[in-house]
């Protein structure tokens, strides 16, 4: 897209052409490039050539995962049921989805609008989390043609999963509907998106009780294990404050990662106002993730003490969680504190992306490698990492596929922002009643 | 004044709510209350009195109508047989509801054999983890398993404090959970006895109502001091079994789990799902608080414009 | 003076020692050999020795409690049996039941006026017995070294010609 702009061609961003016809949907689809145009930056563009062989690689192996049952791809056993689909698919992008409450109750509930930028990249980052999450789900489940039952079929309400289930259905449903306002903008109807913004507050606190529960309660989900996950993991009445808690830094600190992919990867999407307060807001969010950070730090030493599990952390089992703790939590906060004291937007994405890696341990040792501590290890099958890996980049691609065309990192405009045009746009066309001032108007 | 009026912002709210309310909030099971199963069956099994000659196996087999084994029943080099690099023996499979390990102790000249299966717990972990609810505690005492409705989601697995519940993972089409079901189908529903109850040929299996075989294995305790040891593994362990065991030996020479707590599973996430209904009720007006004490007077952003344009004039 | 008793009488006499040397016979039915086959089916019946285990044992006890009139051996027993009675029941079946489990047997073991609620079996019975003793006193305690199999019994435990393909049976270590 960097050639193509150039050329002085601009991606879509309004809803009608500069010669006042409006862009049908193909046309956006296509960005607004010609056929030509459109299939020679794709191909230009190496990140494709990469996603390609994964898929290559990965969707046979997907496609052989259901011919032939789990038992063909995973190492799945009597005694670890669960492994890479659930326990990185589920377990750690979830905590990495929670921006969408977050966000949009910053600045939906406490009116926060500076945040408005990138409040849209937050919900989208949440609802394909949560979308993807169910993506592996599916891929995890002995039968997942059942997948309603719990919803409709047959009920085991006293079940944390039960809760579970119908917490990210309604859930995303909310986030669906949050997210919905940009596509409303992109599609042309104007109508459906007031619709939706009028019970804006009532969404957002639904999504806030919503988190706060199921990111609990796949916390909860450990407690039914007491004995086979080891003690620093697990904490019988704090599990789900932990696996909540740190919910919080994991959204905020994702959507640093995201906001700083797209700003090095495709900045030529994004306007000039999400582009000239990405620094301060990432300094925001680095803040708001260092608190959650430092809160999430105390309460596992609160377990700790709790249980007095002290004599534990001189074990080999005690180093990798000091470890975990050290990397996940503790170097971030330094990195945060020096950064956000001293403007040092980089520091703070760094720090973010060491978060992230810490939460993404912390799930993995959870749900996976301190499970059945007391028993062999198990190791998963390369099968079920092709697959992991095959689902991120369908998860990337589609991510990257609507940030490139919805207006999430910049803001629609009823017409395009045209160089020779000193005037600003023209108001009163009948459909489009939002009127979105160029920048700089 | 905020820039939502009264009216729709309670109309959105109420929506808001209402899809949080239609999701059914997760009741805590009435539990704690060990005497719900009063006429509950249950099996003792004395392990001074077994043998390990595997006919249970086999009947299990047989009732069950489960696949060949991979060895005669009568093969006794499959006590030798050991997996994951030599840290685990032989244990329940889709293939095999119930197993018969041998242990050696030192305080026994002989080895000592158990048979492993489902422990029909009082209070399952599996059933109260399922979430379309297809396992049953009938009022034998059996927990049943119903294949119907299973979704796969292999939650009974990670709670079974036991280890029990077996997957079909080479299924494609119908992978299932396989366990023993205590005969349910076939015997225990019409009053007789499961299949391994019935071959033993040293009745080390004893069937009979579970509150009598409390008392009979006290019994046996009593009458023969320092035959057995001073406990029935079973009685209270994930809040009592109906498969009780006595044994000669220490349990845990045995390959029992003594660490296990005495309350039932469920017991550890009981506070959990009771702050739901909390977090359902106090959330909406907290938040909702915060909102109106925070916005109040202030810019409301680019996205409602519209709405600010409107409503500018009213105060 | 026996010589010059007359023929009749002698013979009496002699008629009379004799019943007297055989009534120990006529007090007790004792089998020679025992067929225990009430509980065939996947093994064959067990053609007992019975004279062999007599001149084994020589206490009736040892085997049948306190039934044979014999007193009984252990004195936990003893508190209540402590007659020198013949009982009627004395085989095996008589007292353990052949379906230790059925709906009237389990219903039993409630009955608090009931002593002996944790009772053998007839199979439990016969293999605890038999086999306590024979450990002991290096007996057979193979399952086939007292009863043979039935063509029933292989097909059960899936062994000899029924025995799954030898591929099958490799030692399992993954």
């Amino acid at each position: 897209m960097k050639h193509l702009a150039k050329e002085g061609i601009r991606p879509l961003e309004a809803s009608q052409k500069t010669n006042g016809k409006k862009w049908n949907l193909i046309e956006k689809l296509f960005l607004g490039l010609t056929l030509d145009q459109y299939v020679s930056q794709f191909i230009r563009n190496k990140f494709n050539w990469l996603l390609g062989i994964i898929f290559v690689i990965g969707i046979p192996v997907i496609i052989y995962r259901f011919i032939f049952g789990l038992g063909a791809v995973t190492h799945a056993s009597y005694d670890y049921p669960w492994g890479l689909f659930l326990g990185f698919g589920l377990f750690c992008m979830v905590p990495l989805s929670a921006s969408g409450f977050m966000l949009g109750t910053a600045v939906e509930i406490f009116g926060r609008h500076d945040f408005e930028p990138i409040e849209r990249l937050a919900l989208l980052n949440g609802l394909l989390g949560y979308l993807f999450a169910v993506v592996y789900l599916l891929v995890d489940l002995g039968q997942p043609w059942r997948l309603g039952y719990p919803m409709f079929y047959s009920f085991g309400p006293a079940a944390v999963l039960f809760l579970v289930g119908w917490h990210v259905a309604t859930y995303l449903s909310v986030q669906v509907a949050e997210v919905s306002t940009s596509f409303f903008e992109w599609i042309g109807w104007p109508r459906a998106k007031q619709f939706i913004r009028k019970g804006a507050v009532g969404l957002t606190v639904s999504g806030i009780i919503l988190s706060t529960l199921h990111q609990g309660a796949l916390g909860a989900l450990f407690v039914y294990a007491p004995g086979k996950i080891h003690p620093l993991w697990y904490s019988a009445p704090f599990q789900w404050l932990h696996f909540f808690v740190s919910s919080i830094p994991g959204g905020l600190c994702m959507v640093i990662a995201v906001s700083t992919v797209v700003i090095k990867t495709m900045s030529w999407r994004c306007d000039e106002r999400f582009i000239k307060n990405l620094d301060k807001l990432t300094i925001s969010l680095g803040k708001g993730a260092s608190m959650g950070l430092i809160t999430y730090l105390v309460i596992k030493l609160i377990a700790v003490a709790h249980e007095n599990e002290w004599v534990y952390l001189t074990t080999g089992w005690g180093a990798w969680w000091l470890l975990e703790i050290f990397v996940g939590v503790v170097l971030p906060l330094f990195l945060f504190a020096y950064g956000i004291h001293h403007k040092r937007v980089g520091l703070v994405r760094l720090a973010a992306f060491v978060t992230i890696a810490g939460i993404v341990l912390n799930r993995l040792n959870t749900a996976l490698i301190t499970f059945n501590w007391k028993l062999y290890q198990e190791v998963p099958h390369v099968f079920e990492v092709i697959i992991s890996i095959t689902i991120f980049a369908i998860y990337i691609a589609t991510y990257r596929f609507i940030l490139n065309r919805l207006p999430i990192l910049y803001a629609w405009k009823a017409q395009p922002v045209d160089a020779t045009a000193k005037e600003s746009v023209a108001v009163g066309s009948t459909l489009d009643q939002e009127q979105e001032l160029p920048a700089g108007a | 004044m905020s820039k939502i009026s009264r009216r729709r912002f309670l109309a959105g709210s109420l929506a808001g709510c209402a899809a949080v309310m239609a999701a059914p909030t997760s009741k805590a099971l009435a539990s704690g209350n060990l005497a719900g199963f009063p006429d509950g069956m249950g099996v003792l099994v004395d392990l001074t009195r077994c043998v390990g000659c595997r006919s249970c196996e086999a009947a299990c087999n047989k009732e069950q109508k489960l696949p060949a084994p991979d060895q005669p029943f009568d093969d006794y080099s499959v006590f030798d047989q050991t997996f994951h690099h030599g840290t685990q023996k032989r244990r329940p499979t889709e293939k095999a509801y119930t197993v018969v390990n041998r242990y050696e102790s030192k305080q026994s000249d002989k080895p000592v054999y158990r048979k492993i299966q489902c422990n029909h717990c009082n209070e399952p972990a599996c059933l109260t983890s399922c979430f379309v609810g297809a396992y049953t505690k009938t009022k034998e005492g059996a927990v049943i398993y119903n294949s119907k409705v299973c979704v796969g989601c292999r939650n009974c697995m990670i709670a079974c404090p036991f280890h029990v519940p077996a997957y079909s993972y080479s299924s494609a089409t119908d992978p299932v959970v396989k366990k023993c079901i205590f005969c349910y189908d076939t015997r225990v529903k019409h009053g007789k006895p499961p299949a391994c109850v019935e071959i033993c040929p040293t009745q080390a299996l004893v069937f009979g109502k579970r509150a009598e075989l409390l008392k009979i294995a006290r019994e046996r305790i009593e009458r023969h001091p320092g035959k057995y040891q001073d406990e029935i593994y079973g009685e209270k362990e994930v809040g009592g079994t109906s498969w009780l065991y006595l044994s000669g030996v220490p349990f845990e020479d045995v390959g029992f789990d003594t660490t296990l707590q005495k309350e039932p599973i469920i017991n550890n996430v009981k506070d959990f799902l009771a702050t739901v209904p909390m977090v359902l009720a106090i959330w909406p007006a907290l938040f909702t608080g915060f909102h109106l004490l925070s916005t109040k007077g202030k810019s409301h952003g680019d996205e409602d414009q519209h709405a600010e344009q409107h409503e500018g004039g009213e105060q | 003076m026996i010589r010059n008793t007359s023929w009749h009488i002698k013979g009496v006499l002699l008629l009379a020692g004799c019943l007297l040397l055989a009534l120990p016979a006529f007090a007790m039915d004792v089998p020679e050999s025992v067929e225990i086959d009430i509980l065939a089916d996947l093994y064959q019946g067990v053609e007992f020795d019975h004279q062999m285990h007599i001149d084994l044992a020589q206490d009736c006890s040892t085997c049948h409690h306190h039934t044979t009139g014999t007193g009984t051996v252990d004195l936990y027993c003893a508190r209540c049996h402590n007659t020198f009675e013949e009982q009627a029941t004395v085989a095996c079946q008589d007292c353990h039941l052949a379906d230790p489990f059925s709906a009237e047997a389990i219903q039993a073991k409630g009955e608090t006026n009931l002593f002996h609620v944790d009772v053998y079996g007839l199979k439990g019975a016969y293999h605890r017995n038999c086999m306590g003793c024979h450990e002991k006193m290096d007996g057979p305690t193979g399952c086939q070294d007292c009863h043979a199999r039935t063509e029933a019994g292989d097909a059960f435990y899936h062994s000899g010609k029924y025995a799954p393909p030898i591929a099958t049976q490799a030692d399992h270590e993954e």
